[in-house]
């Protein structure tokens, strides 16, 4: 069997046709970007997502009337694989000043439940703990086994023998469950996935998936410039930024749009990302090995039909190295679960725009900067 | 023939290494299978006897029957090192950050805190919370723009502001190697295998507890603080006779047990052979068998019979049965109620780098706990240059000490961290003021671990857990079986496609893929690397990619048939023309594999790892098997097609 087998196509001489294309496919993705705006997920964002997996099948909007109304402001509600799964989200680190006291009402009301009268007093409070004071070391001792036993996180402020003061967290993840399992008694749940991240580490992750991204560039330019001339590596870079830029607007157009695909940024996204800067850059590599064969072949060929030879002769084994990574990609996206659905829709689009550049952009590329500084294009 | 002998060497060798790396991966899985066999069995009995049983327990007892079948053979333990291994996303368990809480541990230093200082403390940590700078930089910034000299709270009044930030960044350094100490002695008692404590940076600790369960009581245990405790360690002679009883309950019950206990009679063996000096004053001329059978205690508790003290050395694989073994109710019985058996927090190596605990006896109550300490610092001594470590007292706690040494003198006290000894010196005399000295340390190392230990009970290392990744077995479960069905179906697809597309040179593509699999799986073991659910993604994108280069050759190898030279003279010059295209667009691939690597965390990194050992084992297949295959092919004029 046999494509694109002995094909004379002039692509060169079509290549304002596929500036406009890339073009528009980036405007539209980047109009949408600027206007709809990323979505990243908590790895960047910091904050904190649970996924609860139920007994019995669950509805969205039914856990949202008890999610909407404990006073996290927006939470986020989606399905999460099959029809028991739910996975709740929410940007803040704390719970709100103005439920914190509720919060603590609810820990003494526990304590109350089992010790009715005993005396307490509450010695401290910060964002995200709330420290108790009782009259002696046996009862401190006992009230936060009882508060573990229930599930709180309960502890002693220290281990000597005579501490009497309790230090209880509440986190929104404990409070978000403390809720649902209150108010949903006849459908348990179990946690299968839980992730806080903190603001500062959602900042930090941020800056090291660009320097990495802008790491891989300059590592590939340089490579790509000591193995071919310079402007071949300017070429197939900008066709890498070509496919990021490309990829990214398509994420922000998509957002929302398919079901069951959640488009959000997060790390793995950014390892695709990675992964398709390296191999995005492989085609490139293709035909760009013909052109410098064919250069040395050929010494006075023009370039412009020199290039569309090269093109037309690699274009079966462009395509096929592509449609060969594009079915594993593909068995990825459809098998591989949602937990990689985002990072295998990141390689197959991208894959595909890596491949439409290759063989469209970064030698029309290198053409357009010969024929701009009059230059002759050698090895 | 004889041209191909090298080649074909080296790929049998690959074959057979790969193999080799990888069968302790196979024996563990077989492994893992049979154990729960028996604990879905075991899980039945116990709700059988006992319907009530609550969740907690029930797993509790389960995983003493996991724990006492994996120790029962060594070899478990020795394949499951060897094999790959899953990350926290494909077995499940927490990864957590935790920041020391600098702030926190400023204001537990600061003398005579008022309100302007927890004002600014306060300011402080807002600002912190979202920036780069240590806290340090900041609260001194915060008390500069004041015009509050620190010596006002920290250090004494002839210091300087910039000494004073020195001495605190030290202090909050030394916090973190404290949280650090306390989380891995929790951690190693805990019981959670293949933990992985980590620091990262200036201020942060990670923590990976791979299948932890249950996650309050993980949190709980790294939040928690510690507690130091200084206890009396029993009288030898006194230790002795409780050992002797409790050798004879376990005799008495265990001897009609043998039948039981045949799976783990291998390891008791070694352990008789070892002990036979240990077990010459009682038995001289008893078999190493019938030793441990007649002295279960002693045969893995081991007494040096010249020694002077009573410690037991006890081997590392077999400190869960020991442990087992002392909590069993019976023997309980004949421990004095105040009497408690302790091991030591590190092992010790024997003559032949066996890893041994001691176990010490000591006074269940506690003489002293380490609330009382205001300081502890690890030194050479002048006089002996001996590594000693130097502890101070509060005034409280130097009149106890001073009763306390005063009236065990030549008696040993254990100091205790979380219920674990890391040392026990002998009191040489009465020390009155609080400041003594603690000598007897190995090496400086042991001294300044010591000194942090010390230090603990005072001074607890606030942390907050500033990161934190949960995933459950099930989704864990899930992962794995929807990684392994999509390289199965991803692997099927591509080779159906190459055959359809090459037919015969297609096939060839097909094999190499499988060797190629093969091989990734066995450098991962080989590494000791962590497989994750990236990474089993990073392995199907490598199916897609590892064809490339036989579809580069190929087509090269028709185009150079259709210019009309032969067969063979094509298939050489496919392959020698294909090289620069194949090794430069791999080689991109791979510089973005290292920087992943370099930058990524936890499961991005195994997919850059398998990414990485993927092109170079399909480099190998396409480069080495393939070409080897089809030069064979062509040079025996069997029938060769390429479509």
């Amino acid at each position: 069997m046999r494509i694109f087998e002995d094909i004379h196509i002039d692509w060169l001489g079509k290549r304002k046709i596929f500036y406009a294309i890339s073009l528009s496919l980036f405007l539209i993705g980047w109009i949408n970007v600027f206007v709809r705006g990323l979505h990243f997920g908590i790895d960047f964002k910091g904050g904190t997502e649970i996924v609860l997996q139920f007994d019995k099948p669950v509805n969205v909007s039914y856990i949202r009337q008890y999610i909407d109304n404990i006073g996290l402001g927006f939470v986020e509600l989606k399905t999460f694989g099959g029809e028991t799964g739910v996975l709740v989200r929410t940007e803040s680190q704390y719970i709100p000043k103005n439920i914190f006291p509720k919060v603590v009402d609810n820990i003494s009301a526990e304590i109350e439940k089992y010790y009715p009268g005993i005396p307490k007093k509450i010695s401290d409070t910060t964002l995200s703990s709330v420290t108790y004071t009782f009259a002696n070391a046996d009862t401190t001792d006992q009230i936060v086994n009882r508060l573990l036993a229930k599930g709180y996180q309960a502890g002693k402020v220290s281990e000597e023998l005579t501490n009497t003061q309790m230090v209880v967290r509440v986190g929104i993840a404990d409070w978000i469950k403390e809720n649902l399992r209150t108010k949903m008694p006849d459908n348990q749940f179990q946690i299968i996935k839980e992730d806080h991240v903190g603001p500062k580490v959602g900042n930090e992750l941020k800056t090291n998936a660009l320097i990495a991204i802008a790491i891989s560039l300059i590592g590939i330019l340089i490579y790509l410039a000591f193995r071919f001339k310079f402007i071949f590596a300017v070429g197939a870079v900008v066709a890498l930024f070509h496919d990021v830029l490309i990829t990214i607007g398509l994420y922000a157009a998509l957002y929302g749009v398919i079901p069951g695909l959640n488009l959000e940024i997060d790390l793995t996204v950014v390892a695709a990302f990675l992964t398709l800067i390296g191999y995005s850059v492989a085609d490139t590599v293709i035909v760009f090995d013909r052109v410098r064969e064919n250069l040395k072949i050929h010494k006075t060929m023009p370039l412009e039909e020199l290039i569309n030879q090269s093109v037309n002769r690699t274009m079966s084994r462009t395509i096929l190295t592509a449609g060969t990574v594009l079915l594993a990609i593909f068995v990825l996206l459809i098998f591989g679960g949602e937990v990689l659905r985002a990072f295998s829709f990141t390689l197959f689009f991208g894959t595909i725009t890596g491949t439409y550049s290759s063989i469209f952009i970064a030698s029309a590329l290198v053409l357009e900067y010969a024929n701009r500084f009059q230059k002759k294009v050698n090895f | 023939m004889k041209e191909y002998r090298f080649r074909l060497i080296l790929i049998l060798s690959a074959i057979a290494l790969s193999l080799y790396l990888l069968y302790p991966t196979y024996v563990d899985h077989q492994n893992q299978m049979m154990i729960n066999k028996i604990l879905v069995q075991k899980e039945k009995e116990f709700k059988l006897q006992n319907p009530q049983i609550s969740a907690n327990t029930l797993d509790d007892k389960l995983k003493a029957v996991e724990d006492s079948i994996k120790n029962s053979d060594p070899s478990f333990n020795k394949m499951k090192l060897k094999s790959i291994k899953l990350g926290l996303d494909l077995q499940g368990g927490m990864r957590v950050v935790l920041e020391v809480n600098t702030g926190k541990l400023l204001e537990k230093l600061a003398k005579n805190p008022d309100d302007v200082f927890k004002k600014v403390m306060k300011s402080s940590e807002k600002q912190a919370a979202l920036s780069e700078e240590s806290v340090v930089n900041i609260v001194a910034k915060n008390f500069a723009a004041r015009g509050i000299r620190l010596s006002r709270y920290f250090g004494n009044i002839r210091q300087s502001d910039n000494e004073i930030i020195s001495d605190l960044k030290k202090d909050a350094d030394d916090a973190i190697t404290r949280a650090m100490e306390i989380i891995r002695n929790r951690v190693d008692q805990y019981g959670v295998s293949e933990p992985s404590i980590q620091r990262q940076g200036n201020s942060r600790i990670i923590v990976e507890l791979p299948g932890v369960a249950r996650e309050e009581e993980a949190k709980q245990l790294l939040q928690g603080t510690a507690l130091l405790e200084f206890k009396l360690v029993k009288d030898p002679q006194l230790t002795i006779s409780v050992m002797k009883k409790i050798d004879d309950v376990l005799a008495g019950t265990y001897a009609s047990d043998t039948s039981k206990a045949d799976s783990s009679s291998k390891s008791i063996n070694k352990v008789a052979n070892q002990n036979k000096v240990a077990a010459s004053d009682t038995n001289k001329k008893m078999t190493p068998e019938e030793f441990a059978s007649k002295h279960p205690f002693f045969s893995i508790a081991m007494i040096d019979p010249k020694g002077s003290t009573a410690d037991a050395y006890v081997k590392a694989d077999d400190r869960a049965k020991l442990q087992l073994m002392l909590n069993r109710p019976d023997v309980q019985s004949v421990i004095p109620d105040n009497m408690q058996f302790v091991f030591s927090a590190k092992p010790i190596a024997n003559q032949n780098g066996q890893p041994i605990y001691m176990l010490y006896c000591v006074e269940k109550n506690a003489l002293l706990t380490g609330g009382v300490i205001t300081n502890a610092v690890a030194t050479i001594s002048p006089e002996t240059s001996a590594p000693i470590v130097d502890m101070e007292m509060n005034s409280d706690g130097a009149a106890d000490w001073a009763r306390i040494t005063g009236a065990n003198i030549g008696k040993r006290i254990a100091i205790i961290l979380d219920g674990v000894v890391y040392s026990a010196p002998v009191v040489q005399n009465k020390i009155a003021g609080g400041r003594s000295q603690i000598s007897g340390s190995g090496n400086l190392e042991e001294a300044q671990l010591l000194a942090i230990v010390l230090k603990a009970g005072a001074l607890p290392a606030p942390v907050d857990i500033i990161e934190e990744r949960t995933v459950g077995p099930s989704l864990g479960q899930d992962s794995i079986n929807s990684g392994f069905t999509s390289t199965l179906i991803g692997f099927l697809v591509v080779s159906l496609f190459m055959i359809v597309y090459y037919q015969r040179a297609g096939l060839v593509a097909a094999v190499s893929l499988v060797f190629t699999i093969l091989f990734i799986f066995g450098i991962l073991a080989g590494f000791n690397a962590t497989l994750t659910l990236p990474g089993i993604a990073g392995i199907i994108l490598t199916i897609g990619m590892a064809v490339d280069a036989n579809v580069l050759i190929y087509e090269r190898i028709r185009e150079e048939m259709a210019t009309g030279k032969t067969l063979k003279a094509s298939v050489d010059s496919g392959f020698s023309k294909a090289y620069s295209a194949i090794i430069d667009s791999n080689i991109t691939t791979f510089i973005t594999g290292i920087i992943l690597y370099q930058f990524g965390t936890g499961p991005v990194q195994g997919f850059a790892l398998t990414l990485m050992i993927g092109i170079g084992a399909s480099l190998f297949s396409a480069l080495v098997i393939s070409r080897l295959v089809i030069s064979y092919m062509v040079a025996k004029g069997i029938k060769f097609s390429i479509g």
